[in-house]
């Protein structure tokens, strides 16, 4: 049993740490900033739940903290990624794609 | 079983602080602003990813303690920073 659950961490582990790669080297090599805020989604929702589950896994009294802090990511995460891009958007920095849902129904520089 | 996983751990924390120099770099030199609020975003979600990698290693509850206090500040930080840049006011 001790031993399936360190697989079971070390699954986690490895999947989280390439998953949070993935995202950093989008957020490194993506043309603006909305498709950057696409990529870092992975590293909060995907890398950090995986290795906060593995530490549920491997540390002593650990469990309700960890689901605790799991919790708040999934709930701080997508709002923080909202507030950047709405921003981005409100302070006209240009974006690369051509489709523009947005123009002219939110009232630049007023606050929304 | 044990060993593999105690060498993997340090990997992942150097990899993870890797990570996170690059998110700074980011900051450091971004085009304009916004570009390096995402990337203080981003440096910010790794430093919680580096102290629950501390909190695996030395086997202790507190460092998670810290990561949540440490997800608390940056959640309202960048809120406010987003909310400053796009309007000139916070409130």
């Amino acid at each position: 049993m001790e031993t399936i659950l360190q697989f079971l961490a070390f699954l986690l582990i490895v999947s989280g740490t390439l998953l949070s790669l993935i995202g950093v080297i989008g957020f490194i090599r993506l043309p603006d900033v909305y498709t950057r805020l696409h990529a870092t989604g992975k590293v909060s929702v995907f890398g950090l739940v995986f290795l906060l589950l593995a530490a549920d896994i491997l540390t002593p009294l650990a469990t309700w903290k960890a689901l605790l802090l799991i919790f708040f990511v999934l709930a701080a995460s997508p709002t923080v990624s909202h507030a950047i891009s709405s921003a981005a958007y409100r302070a006209g920095i240009p974006m690369v794609g051509k489709r523009d849902d947005l123009k002219g129904k939110m009232e630049l520089g007023k606050g929304g | 079983m044990k060993s593999l996983l105690d060498v993997t751990i340090w990997i992942v924390l150097i990899a993870h602080l890797l990570m996170a120099l690059a998110a700074a770099w980011r900051v450091w030199r971004g085009e304009n602003s916004i570009s390096r609020l995402a990337g203080l975003d981003l440096a910010s979600t790794l430093t919680l990813a580096i102290l629950v990698i501390i909190s695996i290693i030395r086997a202790n509850i507190i460092y998670i303690d810290v990561a949540i206090a440490a997800a608390a500040l940056s959640y309202i930080s960048t809120i406010a920073l987003a909310k400053y840049i796009s309007d000139h006011k916070v409130f």
